[in-house]
């Protein structure tokens, strides 16, 4: 009774306490329900967007803030940043030359298995360890030597094709002469007809060339000449050379065909020593020694 | 000096409704980990002071409806603001009158207990739904509400002193 009739001056709407019950339950379920149906997820959208202004307005001044402190560092830190910068660029440079020859490296060694494995597995992979200290002839000296099991007369070729063969074993090195060597000859074919010739070296310096071939024998430009296996050292089908030049000079005897090599016979690091025991025919039976026939003498004289 | 003391002009709603936004605007702001830590709970404080203050026209209702705004700000779970303020804002209704005795420092002795229970059961709500405990110095923005009191009620009261106090008390 007396709540009711209380003055005007005192009155403060509903007592607190009804609302704090109210209010708290309310909080409660509105609890419950977010935790367990997660349902009032457009109400929070809906809320968020009229708090947008607010965060914007909290947010304003420190990235404002952030903006002007941009511009205004100074010009020893910019020079101190850019510096470091550019010393670290510089490292990384040098990190990526590094890298750019692993890469290469590893391509040519991939290209080396690629090959051994078309040689079906047999062959040894080497390293070149230095550049024949002769400068008058074209010879590389190799990391594997007869403890490894490299004989004389073996093949040697990279990715791209026959490099040379070995002329001289150590016990853990041996030595190959190129293909450039002056005076070393490989026998070949050509692969679009099959004309058989002989390819020589020229010297270190010097491109390989074809002699001895008639001013009309089909060789043109771009020939790619192979390995004939007519010696019994190179086996058949490996790259050899690719005719560079040809000239016909009426005033010769022979057309000048001049090529080069297919493998970069001085430039990889790696190699590979073919293992093929190829079976030889039997050596042709020494020729008799050379009788003159008195008779036949007779008669011419 | 003890608020009931003075002699103050009426508050005006606007005035209330912009202190709230300005708290809020402080609430959102995104301190860092240790300054969030450090700071008092604006809105909380704010809250207080006007339903110490001013119980007609800031209530538990106020309370309530703030919580879940920011409950939504922050992304939390509906209902942990607004059933720690509901709570401590009843706590400061029912003895407004007391409290407004006192003088601020002494206040400020009841309402750091009233801020830290708010994080408390803020606490107790995040525990229960799963959170983990956030660390110990979460709760020393309750003392440094409690320091900030005095400072910030003589701020809040500013706009309702009277412009010349000499000319009425001569």
């Amino acid at each position: 009774m007396q709540a009711t009739t209380q003055p005007v001056f005192f009155k403060q709407g509903p007592k607190p306490f009804s609302l704090l019950l109210i209010y708290a339950s309310l909080s409660l379920a509105l609890l419950l329900v977010d935790v367990r149906w997660q349902i009032l997820q457009p109400a929070r959208e809906a809320v968020s967007v009229l708090l947008y202004p607010l965060q914007w307005l909290a947010t304003a001044p420190v990235s404002a803030a952030h903006r002007v402190s941009d511009f205004l560092v100074s010009q020893t830190e910019l020079q101190r940043e850019n510096r470091k910068l550019q010393d670290e660029r510089l490292l990384a440079n040098a990190e990526l030359l590094r890298l750019n020859a692993l890469r290469q490296e590893n391509e040519q060694l991939r290209h080396l298995l690629a090959t051994r494995d078309a040689q079906h597995g047999k062959g040894a992979l080497t390293e070149v360890l230095y550049d024949d200290r002769d400068p008058y002839t074209a010879k590389l000296v190799l990391d594997r030597g007869e403890t490894a099991g490299v004989k004389l007369g073996q093949v040697v070729i990279d990715p791209l094709g026959v490099v040379g063969q070995i002329t001289r074993i150590q016990p853990l090195t041996s030595e190959i002469t190129l293909l450039t060597h002056k005076g070393h000859t490989v026998p070949v074919q050509v692969l679009r007809n099959g004309l058989r010739t002989v390819v020589y070296g020229m010297g270190k310096e010097n491109a390989l060339q074809v002699h001895w071939m008639p001013l009309n024998a089909d060789i043109r430009e771009g020939d790619e000449l192979v390995t004939s296996g007519i010696d019994g050292t190179y086996p058949a089908g490996l790259p050899v050379a690719k005719v560079s030049k040809v000239d016909r000079n009426p005033g010769l005897a022979f057309a000048q065909v001049r090529c080069l090599p297919a493998a970069d016979v001085d430039k990889h690091r790696f190699m590979l020593i073919l293992d093929e025991q190829r079976a030889l025919p039997p050596q042709p039976p020494a020729p008799e020694p050379f009788t003159p026939k008195k008779s036949r003498k007779k008669e011419t004289l | 000096m003890p608020v009931s003391s003075q002699l103050l002009k009426p508050v005006k709603r606007s005035f209330i409704f912009f202190t709230f936004v300005v708290a809020m605007t402080l609430a959102l702001i995104p301190w860092g980990q240790f300054a969030r830590a450090i700071l008092p709970d604006f809105i909380a404080l704010v809250l207080l002071y006007w339903c110490m203050n001013q119980p007609r026209h800031v209530g538990v209702g106020w309370a309530f409806w703030l919580g879940i705004l920011l409950d939504i700000a922050d992304g939390n779970v509906f209902g942990q603001h607004g059933l720690a303020y509901c709570t401590t804002t009843w706590f400061a209704m029912s003895r407004h009158r007391q409290l407004a005795m006192f003088p601020l420092w002494q206040q400020a002795l009841y309402i750091g207990p009233l801020l830290l229970a708010n994080q408390l059961i803020m606490l107790l709500v995040r525990l229960a739904t799963g959170s983990a405990f956030p660390g110990w110095d979460y709760f020393l923005g309750a003392a440094t509400g409690a320091l900030c009191w005095a400072w910030m009620s003589q701020l809040l009261q500013m706009p309702q002193r009277v412009d010349k106090p000499a000319e009425i008390q001569s």
